[in-house]
């Protein structure tokens, strides 16, 4: 019991004093992922959209494929990429694993099929006659998918947040692709499993700390939005 | 026009007629033809799901669609706005509509109605602005022209107001509002009332036949609804499988199905028009375009149609004492003609410069030993003709 409230308290000093490590490790945790998760959103939107609203051969198979990639485990993610990226590998010339830009390919990965299923079903939940509608109304294409998106707008919130969730916390691939090297690659979550390992606990508390701080402030903003638009509406 | 319905020959009608421009409508004004379509088809899965031969839409006419539930009106509807692919010729103020920018371009100088009011998730006067919004007119001015729209159709003060928070009349007045507000060159109507409570559709009804009175545009009504057709509509094109059977001036084709399954589709009801008046006396009259004057049920002063059902229509062939009181419409005339209508008879009798349909056993029929051209009365009362007001229109 006493280690536990020892790690608390020296957590939290840790944490008020400013220790540089703690911040660098999450500033770089948030851009891996940030990164990773904006590129997730604009690539993924757009591809939840053609799935969605076109009709072409092996649709089915499509949406069962980023079905399955939602629930895709991250340390399968992790093997996957670590196998494009090695040196021997399709993209082995890149030399980039072990590198923050591998962690930010495998979270991509990992982010990507939740942002394309999630907006995909809230597309497919629009009735049939709002599209109709909002062709009637004189829309072009573009015009259109984006009036769809505002319709969506919650939906579409709640797929980045759940992709952030999901990539925040994850360990295994970025441990796997980016090598969890001090300084250099590791993240919030490896770097807990490093300093839970050699028994620093303090600062693996203090970082898990920071960890839930991060999920459970995108998880409340979600809310927050969700709670509004139900108000409003 | 003719005033009176007289019923088609069993089987002998053509199953089909002209299709064509329409004639000059009942106030004679030449309207300049908007939207055309000859040949055209929504083809899928190698079936015709709709088509329209050769369909000419007026400005300043309402064209109403007619036609049980999956006759393919709403997929006519959808060619014609460019909302369905279609095969064959559609032109609108003369230009071929044959790509998709040309649909495009075609949605943007149109509007469309639907049964359900498909609000998006903004306030009112968002949602009536997103049409001007996405036709590129700046904000300011779009923002003016809604309020314009929500004016005219009388919900100003729900402007601000999101679509759950609306009833389901107040939400179908911001779609039409909506529709309006770009002021369409046709406006599309898909069964506009269907989903809406008696009440609601009434002044909906007389409101947008008020604002179609001051308008030039062409106006496509698709209804299932005999009554509100020949309310509304200036035209009206019967369809059937996908396919229009007759088309004309409403009256005319009311009074003058083509086809049996039309006939069976109006019902057996004798079509008049003519002038509402209220004198004062408690008394309602309708004064027919033929010249003969009924007392008829309750409507309001000015141009109406009647639906007169023929199973309140009673013959006889003398004066009937016991009944004058409550029977106030007595026709003199003659036995037009006389066919069967399963166990009943179907009589029709020329009185007073119409025609009207009686509904009769065979066993009355025979005591009353009526022939084809002997003398009878056709005697009904007040109440069974029903005066629909129509809003006469300004001509285009």
């Amino acid at each position: 019991m006493r280690i536990l409230w020892d790690g608390f308290v020296e957590a939290w000093r840790l944490l008020l004093g400013g220790d540089a490590e703690i911040y660098q490790i999450t500033l770089r945790s948030l851009w891996v992922s940030g990164l990773a998760l904006l590129i997730a959103v604009v690539a993924g939107v757009p591809l939840g959209g053609l799935v969605a609203l076109r009709d072409f051969r092996g649709r089915r198979f499509t949406v069962a494929a980023i079905n399955t990639g939602m629930a895709a485990p991250p340390v399968v993610v992790g093997l996957l990429v670590a196998l494009f990226l090695t040196r021997n590998g399709p993209l082995g010339e890149f030399r980039l694993l072990y590198t923050t830009w591998a962690m930010v390919i495998a979270q991509l990965v990992i982010a990507l099929p939740i942002v394309i299923g999630l907006s995909l079903a809230a597309l497919q939940q629009l009735e049939p006659g709002l599209r109709q509608q909002i062709a009637a109304l004189g829309a072009g294409r573009l015009q259109g998918f984006l009036l769809q998106l505002r319709e969506i707008r919650v939906a579409l919130l709640a797929s980045v947040m759940a992709a952030f969730g999901a990539v925040i916390s994850e360990v295994g691939a970025v441990m796997m692709v980016g090598g969890n090297i001090r300084g250099q690659t590791q993240v919030l979550t490896g770097a807990i499993v490093q300093e839970t390992r050699i028994g620093r606990f303090a600062t693996a508390i203090a970082l898990a700390i920071v960890l839930m701080v991060l999920a459970f402030g995108a998880n409340f903003v979600l809310t927050m939005i969700q709670q509004q638009g139900r108000r409003r509406a | 026009m003719t005033n009176a319905a007289s019923r088609p020959d069993d089987g002998s009608a053509p199953a089909s007629a002209a299709t064509g421009a329409l004639q000059p409508g009942r106030h004679g004004a030449a309207a300049a033809p908007v939207l055309e379509a000859r040949g055209l088809q929504v083809v899928r899965g190698g079936r015709v799901l709709a088509a329209a031969d050769d369909l000419t839409l007026h400005a300043g006419r309402v064209h109403v669609l007619l036609g049980a539930n999956g006759a393919g009106k709403s997929t006519l509807l959808k060619a014609l706005d460019g909302l369905e692919t279609a095969r064959g010729e559609l032109r609108f103020e003369g230009r071929a509509v044959a790509t998709a920018a040309a649909r495009l371009a075609l949605r943007r100088r149109t509007a469309a109605v639907f049964q359900r009011a498909y609000l998006l998730n903004t306030t009112v006067l968002g949602n009536v602005e997103s049409g001007l919004r996405l036709r590129g007119v700046p904000r300011a001015a779009a923002r003016e022209r809604a309020g314009a729209a929500l004016g005219l159709l009388g919900i100003t003060h729900l402007r601000e107001r999101k679509p759950a928070r609306l009833s389901g009349g107040e939400a179908q007045r911001v779609s039409i509002a909506r529709a309006l507000a770009v002021d369409p060159a046709v406006l599309f109507l898909d069964e506009p009332l269907a989903s809406l409570d008696p009440p609601t559709r009434r002044s909906l009804t007389d409101d947008l036949l008020g604002i179609f009175a001051e308008t030039a545009m062409a106006v496509v009504w698709v209804t299932h609804d005999r009554d509100e057709a020949l309310a509304v509509g200036d035209a009206v094109s019967f369809i059937e499988e996908g396919r229009i059977v007759q088309s004309g001036a409403a009256l005319d084709v009311f009074a003058h199905p083509v086809s049996t399954s039309f006939a069976t589709f109006l019902g057996l009801d004798t079509y008049l028009e003519g002038v509402v008046t209220n004198f004062g006396d408690a008394v309602t009259r309708l004064a027919l375009t033929g010249g003969a004057v009924l007392v008829c049920g309750e409507a309001p002063d000015g141009p109406a149609v009647a639906c007169l059902p023929p199973e309140d229509v009673v013959l006889f062939t003398a004066p009937p004492a016991e009944h004058s009181a409550s029977l106030r419409n007595l026709l003199p005339g003659k036995v037009k003609g006389v066919r069967p209508a399963g166990r009943l008879l179907i009589v029709t009798v020329a009185a007073d410069g119409l025609e009207v349909a009686a509904l009769v056993t065979r066993a009355a029929f025979d005591d009353l030993g009526l022939t084809v051209g002997g003398a009878v009365l056709a005697a009904f009362k007040a109440s069974a003709v029903h005066p629909i007001p129509r809003h006469e229109r300004r001509p285009a």
